[in-house]
Parts: structure tokens; sequence; C-alpha cells
């Protein structure tokens, strides 16, 4: 099945990679702009004169420091809730037979079709009355149990073969023992999947801080780059400057974790 | 761990059988308890809500109005408007993204060289939040001194008031969308290219079958589980549109973008009494229409099984 690719191949292929990104690096460069500069009829992809003010702007005028820092928390904190708590609902889900079973996975992934923006509004109510709202805690646990998560984890755990749980049983190691000793380590590579997965979509993530926080000290990132031209009157290039920084980020978690993204992206795509 | 054996063999069997039976759902509680609170508690409340007159700043006066919050969003100019939208939004983008996405992947499966750098510039668009990914074409279309402008009136138009105009700052949604997804769609149609077996192509060379007739003999009707995941997927994605426009068009021109979620919150959050039974009826009408185009989509390809 050897064919030779020919040369338009190559040319199509490069042009898309042009498509794709030539957009961030222009905006990645367009931040390190003049705001003269940016605002000039005859744009150019490189600037011309580098200046760092649109990022000094971004920490002086917007305390861009701290919504940084309130990702970070909210991302990692919400992985780590994330993989532990999926992990132990996969291993559920795989290697038990109980009552409900079936009926159990069968509503945790049909709630794959109640997306968050449906259920805002209610969601707010929820939140109010747990006294969540402006809680870091509502950007934390509520996102962290996520079908996505339970499916991927129960499609891996399900090739762990059983001989081992029973032997480890036979020992009389306890569940909670099994569970740490056995189906943790063994299940290194879906949990890193997850874990990525999971960082990347609480960075990004914009409409659960949106319906649960309204006190600036406790904004991620994304709801300050929302807001920076209303509450802290900012100029374009200070958005440029704080898309950049939310960006960048993400961009080498995604060279580090490359085929991680690939796998999971095929693995829950293909079966949702 | 051997005094733990001995314990183990002493327990009667009868109660080894209870705690095996217990354990699973121990296991599952705290994902249970979260479903059941912030997914499955809410939406009942929100079929509820729809059936009232309640608003944001007092949740707790509810007056039941039957199916009249229902009747009032058929309506409602703005709301109809906003469904429409999405709705053509679904029919211009769905397609789009489809048929783009599956491009790339057969041509990534192709034995070019440096695959994994094409692979992965297409996927990078997938790593940026909505809302950049509407400060990043914002940017690039908008006023004067945009790329865009400068590109456009250097090819003889006059400058165009980009995200001013509706049609511009229409093809600017779709083409943000199509930009920041089709990444994604393309990796899971490439693992179902990957896996579609070899020998099927063989048995096509021996028949002497062109490409094309590869493709439509082979390929395509390989694919059929994932093209249905793909399209259920993309609809549903098309259907939640709101972060990316925050900050590319934020509903407008003239409310010429303003698509349903974005419909949804302003209702619940932010304009006139905030009333939230009234938003909640427009989810219901948002749940409802997912549903059914899924379930159509599901029912038309049979499952998407073999």
């Amino acid at each position: 099945m050897k064919r030779k690719v020919r040369w338009p191949s190559y040319l199509i292929a490069i042009l898309i990679v042009v498509f794709f990104l030539w957009p961030v690096l222009y905006v990645i460069f367009s931040s390190f702009k003049t705001l003269n500069e940016i605002s000039s009829p005859n744009p150019t992809f490189f600037p011309d004169q580098w200046t760092l003010q649109s990022y000094i702007d971004v920490f002086q005028k917007a305390n861009f420091l701290r919504y940084i820092g309130n990702s970070f928390f909210v991302a990692v904190s919400s992985t780590a809730l994330a993989v532990v708590i999926n992990t132990m609902a996969g291993y559920a889900l795989s290697k038990f037979r109980f009552k409900g079973d079936k009926i159990i996975l069968i509503i945790i992934l049909s709630t794959i079709m109640l997306p968050l923006e449906v259920i805002m509004v209610p969601i707010y109510r929820v939140l109010t009355f747990f006294g969540m709202t402006d809680t870091y805690a509502a950007l934390i646990i509520p996102a962290a149990a996520t079908p996505t998560g339970i499916f991927l984890m129960r499609q891996y755990l399900v090739t762990i073969p059983d001989d081992l749980i029973e032997s480890a049983r036979i020992d009389g190691a306890s569940e909670w023992k099994i569970f740490t000793r056995i189906i943790v380590p063994n299940a290194k590579a879906a949990i890193a999947t997850l874990a990525i997965f999971s960082f990347m979509w609480r960075w990004n993530d914009y409409i659960w801080p949106l319906i649960a926080i309204t006190d600036m000290n406790k904004y991620t990132m994304q709801l300050a780059i929302a807001n920076l031209n209303g509450e802290f009157s900012m100029d374009y290039n200070g958005i440029l400057a704080s898309a950049t920084i939310s960006m960048v980020p993400m961009l080498f978690v995604f060279l580090i974790f490359q085929r991680q993204f690939v796998q999971g992206t095929a693995q829950t795509g293909m079966k949702g | 761990m051997r005094n733990q054996s001995k314990t183990i063999k002493t327990e009667s069997y009868k109660a080894y059988k209870f705690k095996q039976k217990i354990i699973p759902y121990l296991f599952l509680t705290p994902n249970l308890l979260i479903f059941g609170i912030f997914i499955i508690l809410p939406a009942l409340i929100g079929v509820y809500y729809s059936f009232h007159d309640v608003e944001l700043l007092h949740m707790d006066e509810l007056t039941f109005v039957g199916f009249q919050n229902y009747i009032n969003l058929f309506k409602d100019k703005e709301f109809t408007s906003a469904l429409l939208h999405t709705i053509l939004l679904v029919i211009l983008t769905v397609p789009l993204i489809y048929v783009i996405s599956l491009s790339l992947a057969l041509l990534i499966v192709k034995p070019l060289r440096a695959k994994g750098l094409f692979r992965a510039s297409y996927y990078w668009p997938v790593m940026i939040s909505a809302l950049v990914v509407g400060v990043i074409w914002y940017f690039i279309v908008n006023g004067s001194s945009s790329m865009f402008n400068s590109f456009w009136t250097r090819i003889g138009f006059a400058e165009s008031d980009t995200l001013g105009d509706p049609i511009f700052a229409w093809a600017t949604v779709i083409i943000a969308i199509v930009w920041s997804r089709a990444g994604y769609y393309m990796i899971i149609f490439m693992a179902a290219l990957l896996s579609i077996p070899v020998s099927l192509y063989e048995a096509a060379d021996v028949d002497g079958a062109t490409k094309w007739q590869k493709f439509w003999g082979v390929t395509y009707p390989s694919l059929r589980a994932s093209r249905v995941m793909v399209m259920i997927l993309v609809v549903m994605e098309i259907f939640k549109t709101y972060p990316i426009i925050v900050q590319l068009t934020a509903g407008g021109p003239n409310d010429s973008t303003m698509f349903v979620v974005q419909k949804i919150y302003e209702t619940a959050f932010v304009d006139g009494a905030k009333e939230i039974g009234y938003a909640s009826a427009m989810s219901i009408i948002l749940l409802i229409f997912v549903t059914i185009i899924s379930a159509v989509n599901f029912a038309a390809n049979k499952g998407g099984t073999d």
C-alpha cells in the first residue's frame, strides 16, 4: 500500500496550515505592538516597534495576575477532583455487576445531551440554595463530574484483566486498596488523558464562571477577558495581550501532550 | 496483608457478598451526588420554573401560569428570531464543519512526510477558548486597521464595517466556528479512517475501482458510525453557540447574531425583571430542538451501527 504522495497534496496541506496558524500568531505578535501601530490603517504581521506596554496595562489596570492565579487554582483543583471521582465511577461501572448498573450508565451518558447552557438558570438557583455563588467551590465541584470523563475511564478500565483484581481479593486486599494499588497504576494512560482534557476545559470555560461568579476577586481569566472593555475600560491591545496570556499555556500543554489529545478525542468522540 | 486475609476467611460468606454489593455504589457516590444535585435537580427545577412566573430577585415567589410562558415565547419576536438564527446557524455551519473535517482527515491519513506536524497545526485552534477565538477574529476583521480591511480595500472594495454589517458579521461568526472546531472532528474521522481494513481497498483495487469509486464504495459507508457521531456532536455544539460571540459580535449588529443561549442568559440575568421562569421555558424549547434533531439523525442512520 505504498502510494506516493504528489506535491499538490503538500501544497494544499501547507496552505491549510497557514489558515489555521496565522490568526493565532498574528494576535500574539500584535500583542507586542504599540497602540498606535494597532490602530494604523496599514497593519503588518510583525511589530515595527516591540513593546510590552499592553502587558503592563493588563497587569496594572486589571488585576490580571490574580485572574491567572484563580484560573490555575480552579483548573488544577477541579482536575484533581475529576480524576479521583471519575476513576472511581469508571471502576464501579467497568468491574462490578450490580443492580441498576446499566441504568446508571445510561443516565450518566444521557446527561451529555443536557448541556450546561440549557440548565444554567436553575443551576443558579441550586448554587444560591447551597450558598455557593461567588465561591471557588462552585467552579471546582460541579464541573468535576463529567460524563465524558466517566466514559473514558470506563472504556479503559474494562481492559484491565479481572484476574488481577480477583487475586488481590483472595489475598484479602480491601476494595479501596485494590483501587489505589491496582486500578490507578494500571490506568495511568487514561488518567493522564482525562487530566489534560479536564485542565483544558476548566481553563477555557466561560459559562460556569459566568453563572457562578460576580465578585471580581474571584474572576477567572475568561471572565476577565469578557469584561476587559467594559469594567476595566481596557484598550484593544490589552485585550490582545490577555488573549495571548490565556492561549499560550494551552499551546504548550498541547505541544507536550499532543498524543493524549489526539487519542482522547478519537476515543471519546467515537463512542461519545 | 496476612491479618486481613484471615479476617476475610473468618468473615461469613453472606457478609462478604453484602459488602461486594455495596461497594460499587460507594465508588459511584461522589459522581452521582454531583450529577444529582447539579444536573438532574436543575433540569427538573427548569421544567418546573418554565410553568411559573418567577423573577431572579424573588426566586421563591412562584405563580403558576401553565403554558403561558410557552405561548408568550412564540409571540415574542426577539425569541423567535434568536431561535431562527440558531437554526440557520446550524444549517449553515454543520455541513461546512462536516465536509471540512472529513476532507482534512482524508488529507492527513495520506502517507505525507511531517504528517504529525500538519495534524497538530489543524488541531491547534481546538485548544483555544471560544471567548478568545472571538477576540482573535474580531481583531482580524473589524475596523479600518484590521487585516481584513487592508486586504479588502487593496483588492478594490470600499472599506467594510465588517461587524456592523449582518452578512459580514455572519460570515465571520461561521468562519470563526469552523476554524476553531474542524480540527477536533478531523481527529474523530481520522481514527475511523485508520480503522477501515486495508483488505477492503485491496479488493477494490483488484476490481479496478477508481479513487472516486473507492471513496463512495468503501470509505464513506465504512465511516457511518463516526458520521452519525460527528453530526450529533456538531449539531449540539452549534445549538449552544454563545461564548464565541461575546467578544466578536456580542449578538449584533441589531441582534442579527443573537442566538438562543445568549437570549436565555440575558432574559434570566440581565434584562429588565430577570424573568427566570420565562428563560427556563426558552431552555426547554432549546432542549427539545436538540433532542429531536439528534434523534432524527440517529434514526435516519439506523443508530450508526452496522
